[in-house]
């Protein structure tokens, strides 16, 4: 085996060296991290865009991803405001998944036939992207590893052919490697630098920031800015920067709905402004492709 | 006798939609098999574990026999063309036809001889068509196919009489094989026969039975409840659901830190349950325990399912008690304001709108349940706060539960808090109904406040959709009122929430809505009535009589009355009432103008005064009692007026010659069916 179970601990860092080794072996592009802030990796453009339309795509990547909302000040041994995915996302959805799947947990140390590897119905939706697959929610030993998915929509568009995309909750999966209970705690790399030494300050400060300093008035502007700059980018035809404007759109979307400034009437109201963004820059994406 | 095996390998497919897979694939086949006559084991099984579909059915025949049969072909006078078209199209030869009369005419007809058919061919030919026709309520499609499936579906398994079936599904061909191993999807492996297949997993520890996986974890978990003084609660769905996400099941019981317990009891139990699929268990006096079962997949031999799975439900439970600890301090009063913000729905204000309503409609309850006002309209007040909590956020489904213990917390009064817990009580047909008028209180005017909104914005359910739940609404105020036996006048209800929907500035017709919501809710009461196996007429008859302000009174009495239908008291009451509606029937063909009373004076026998004298009695009893409460009683009181009412026809002639005597004696006729009538209306009834 080339991915030898090492007695020492698998650090944060190296869990994703294995994976992105491990996927660089099955042909994946091995990408970097958008440099936008989003949500999860689902919304870099090497997903979203890419899994629409029939091109053969395969894909590995780090996505550091925000969501105002779930910041807690780094007090909250769980729950962070900013947190990496490892996203894999491949079209059409190779027959063998799953085994390529099991395989990579054991390229980061679980065995598959030593622990109770779950696979639970998770049907996943996303709003703001007009997206919808089936799949599961993968469970080692009762804890949510990673998201399983099978697209059948993007964008409002019908994915043809499907593309299966899986996510792994980098810190969850390295708690549970390390034996951890408080995500701080992880190891970073083999130098004993923890996750609190990385981003404890950072989650300090982004949730007062999310939370308290954000400049609403100034947000709900440059909501509006953003979304005209995205209407006129589509009309030029140019998919890629009208995705990137869309993406911001969202980002200042949920910066305001941690603010808590956001009614439950007007919430409904900004996500479909933000799908029909996704939707009209997806259709651009697709008559280029063609 | 031969028997067909077929497995439907994919990727793990979804309790729910498995139970339906089986059931669907089930009936396709007994289709297939009972539309062609082929003979087969009714008794058959489909069984299933996540990843496998496996069918089962043996006795069925190798070939069957298709009797010889005249077919008939065009008529005599037909263009040749037809003559040619049908010798074609049955295969056969001119020397074969022959012609035969019919009642519409001379035909050519062709008689086929009987034949056999192998089984095996049928199969070959039908089986895709059997799986194409089966529905999914929620379906799939992967890399460039076009099969949509529950899941990925990888390879199919097909044998009869031990000889593989060779079919293509979609791009699937059918083979002898399947994949030992599930997770991998390797180790091919040829099967001839269910048994061998069904031995060969059963030494991995697989169990492909359903059925024997629930009871193997039952037995496991009894053993293990008996032996440590525990229980555990009856839960079906979600031992249904367990028993569908495992093939090789495994029972380890784990503990969590008793710190835990100090945190809401139902919040420990949801997360155990809907979030990681876990049975908690109870002590004898039924408190909740820090030990839960986990089902695992595997056999546990390192110990790291256990360790796992507890590291996880710690996580989960801290969670749980941090909001716990920072809610339930936060001012219930206080945020009543912050209610502004949240929308109700669409149309009909926000919740602090809402609870502005329930809190007049509740008060005005507060007279006729004799409790104390300023106490339901605190809990109207406080009743949708915990909805802004972190808890309802995280345990959406313990909205009011959370919020109830919130309000026990922060002192408020027993009855208060029970109330704000139980108000979304009952939730339909099966739902727990509280008890106590505080609660009823509350939830009826919920429930009551939303039926009036949603039909003053016109979202009235249709016959076939209905995604407010607007039914279950109503048969839950149904159900509030006829079984806590509570007397309420519901129109003045509805009329009074209008015009407090009128006040907050809504364009409501009342007198619409008290229309329709009355029937619709009239029409919900019926079917509770049905769901109570109360007969038809019964029904129609007391929903005829009695209307939304009287559902306690309708249902007792059609209780009462279908209970003793059958017995010689209902019976006799019944017919009394017949025999004297029938001669009003008819004579009122006549026309005859009837006065509402009989002139005593007018008599001519004893038969006439008594009976007279017999239905003022029982007039007097209904009126004595303030109308009749005990509908047993009054049922006897009527029918105790039996022998008078056949005295009467034995030796009295309604039909005297004397119009004046005819017509007091169907006035007499009347009054008695009026009296009935007061009581039940008879004349629906079937006999």
């Amino acid at each position: 085996m080339v991915y030898k179970i090492k007695k020492k601990t698998l650090s944060f860092q190296d869990t994703i060296f294995n994976l992105q080794k491990y996927w660089s072996k099955k042909g994946c592009v091995i990408l970097q991290p958008y440099d936008l802030e989003v949500g999860a990796g689902t919304f870099h453009p090497a997903t979203t865009l890419r899994s629409l339309g029939p091109k053969p795509w395969k894909t590995a990547y780090v996505q550091p991803s925000r969501r105002p909302t779930d910041g807690r000040y780094g007090d909250n041994p769980n729950r962070l405001q900013h947190y990496y995915q490892f996203q894999v996302l491949i079209k059409p959805s190779p027959k063998e998944i799953k085994k390529m799947y099991l395989n990579s947990l054991s390229s980061i140390g679980i065995n598959h036939e030593e622990h109770d590897i779950r696979f639970v119905e998770d049907d996943w939706e996303s709003p703001t992207l007009g997206a919808a697959g089936l799949g599961w929610e993968v469970w080692c030993d009762g804890m949510e590893v990673t998201q399983f998915t099978y697209f059948q929509q993007m964008a409002g568009v019908e994915c043809k052919p499907v593309s299966v995309e899986i996510t792994y909750g980098l810190e969850r999966l390295c708690m549970f490697i390390q034996n951890k209970k408080s995500v701080f705690d992880l190891i970073w790399n083999d130098e004993g630098i923890t996750y609190k030494d990385v981003f404890h300050k950072s989650e300090k400060e982004f949730s007062a920031y999310n939370f308290e300093y954000a400049n609403t008035d100034n947000l709900f502007k440059i909501f509006e800015m953003l979304e005209e700059e995205t209407k006129l980018l589509v009309e030029k035809k140019i998919s890629l920067p009208a995705y990137d404007q869309c993406l911001k759109c969202s980002h200042v979307f949920n910066i305001l709905d941690a603010r808590g400034v956001i009614s439950v009437a007007q919430r409904a109201e900004y996500i479909a402004r933000i799908r029909e963004l996704t939707k009209s820059i997806g259709k651009v994406w697709i008559e280029s492709q063609s | 006798m031969s028997e067909l095996f077929v497995e439907l390998f994919s990727e793990e497919i979804p309790a729910k939609l498995q139970i339906n897979a089986r059931n669907e694939l089930k009936k396709n086949i007994k289709n297939f098999f009972i539309e062609n006559q082929i003979k087969f084991n009714e008794n058959f099984n489909v069984y299933s574990t996540p990843n496998r579909l496996v069918l089962y059915v043996d006795k069925i025949p190798n070939e069957i026999k298709l009797n010889s049969e005249e077919i008939r072909g065009p008529n005599v006078n037909a263009p040749e063309k037809a003559l040619e078209g049908f010798i074609r199209s049955n295969n056969t030869r001119l020397e074969k036809i022959f012609k035969k009369s019919t009642e519409k005419g001379e035909f050519y007809f062709f008689k086929k001889e009987s034949r056999k058919i192998k089984v095996s061919d049928l199969l070959e030919k039908n089986l895709s068509e059997i799986l194409t026709k089966i529905t999914w309520n929620k379906s799939m499609k992967w890399a460039n196919y076009d099969l949509y499936w529950g899941r990925p579906l990888k390879s199919i398994l097909a044998i009869f009489n031990k000889k593989p079936l060779n079919f293509v599904f979609n791009h699937i061909n059918s083979s002898n094989k399947t994949f030992t191993d599930k997770s991998l999807e390797e180790g091919l492996k040829i099967f001839n026969d269910f048994n061998s297949y069904i031995k060969f997993f059963k030494q991995k520890g697989i169990l492909i039975d359903q059925d024997l996986r629930k009871k193997i974890i039952q037995n496991k978990i009894n053993e293990i409840i008996i032996k440590k003084n525990l229980k555990i609660e009856q839960n079906e769905r979600l031992i249904d659901e367990i028993v569908n996400i495992v093939e090789k099941p495994a029972v380890i019981i784990c503990d969590f830190d008793k710190k835990f317990l100090n945190v809401p009891s139902e919040i420990l139990i949801t997360t155990m349950q809907s979030h990681q699929k876990y049975l908690p268990t109870f002590d004898k006096k039924n408190n909740l325990t820090n030990n839960f079962f986990v089902v695992a997949d595997i056999k546990d031999t390192k110990g790291f399912v256990k360790l796992g799975n507890e590291r996880v439900i710690e996580a989960r439970l801290s969670d749980a008690e941090f909001f716990w600890e920072k809610n339930k301090t936060q001012n219930l009063v206080k945020q009543v304001d912050k209610l502004k913000n949240i929308n109700y729905f669409k149309g009909l204000g926000s919740y602090f709108d809402k609870i502005q309503r329930m809190r007049k409609l509740s008060s005005l309850i507060s007279d006729d349940f004799l409790i104390s006002k300023d106490k339901i309209e605190i809990a109207s007040s406080i009743c949708k706060v915990d909805l802004m909590s972190d808890l309802v956020g995280e345990f959406p489904e313990l909205q009011g539960i959370v919020g109830g213990h919130f309000a026990k917390f922060q002192g408020f009064d027993k009855e208060v808090c029970l109330a704000v817990s139980e108000q979304y009580l009952p939730n339909g047909m099966e739902s727990k109904l509280p008890k106590k008028m505080y609660s009823v209180a509350l939830s009826l005017s919920d429930k009551l406040d939303s039926l009036v909104g949603f039909f003053g914005i016109n979202l009235k359910p249709t016959s076939s959709k209905d995604p407010y739940a607007i039914r279950r609404m109503a048969i839950s105020l149904v159900r509030l009122i006829v079984e806590n036996e509570i007397k309420i006048k519901l129109k003045d209800l509805i009329v009074y929430n209008c015009s407090a929907y009128r006040d907050q500035g809504y364009d409501f017709d009342t007198k619409k809505i008290q229309n329709e919501l009355s029937d619709f809710i009239n029409e919900r009461f019926k079917n509770y009535l049905k769901e109570k196996k109360i007969r038809q007429d019964i029904i129609e008859s007391t929903t005829f009589l009695l209307g939304l302000d009287d559902l306690l009174k309708a249902y007792k009495k059609s209780l009462c009355l279908n209970k003793n239908i059958k017995k010689e008291i209902g019976f006799e009451t019944i017919a009394v009432y017949k025999r004297s509606s029938n001669i009003l029937n008819t004579e009122e063909k006549i026309s005859i103008e009837t006065l509402g009373f009989a002139d005593p004076g007018l008599f001519k026998n004893d038969y006439e005064k008594k009976l007279y004298k017999k239905i003022n009695d029982i007039r007097k009893y209904f009126l004595s009692i303030g109308k009749d409460e005990n509908y047993e009683e009054s049922l006897k009181i009527l029918s105790s007026i039996k022998n008078e009412v056949n005295d009467f026809f034995d030796n009295v002639i309604v039909n005297d010659e004397d119009i004046i005597i005819k017509k007091n004696r169907l006035e007499l006729l009347n009054m008695l069916c009026k009296t009935f009538d007061n009581y039940f209306n008879f004349s629906k009834i079937e006999t």
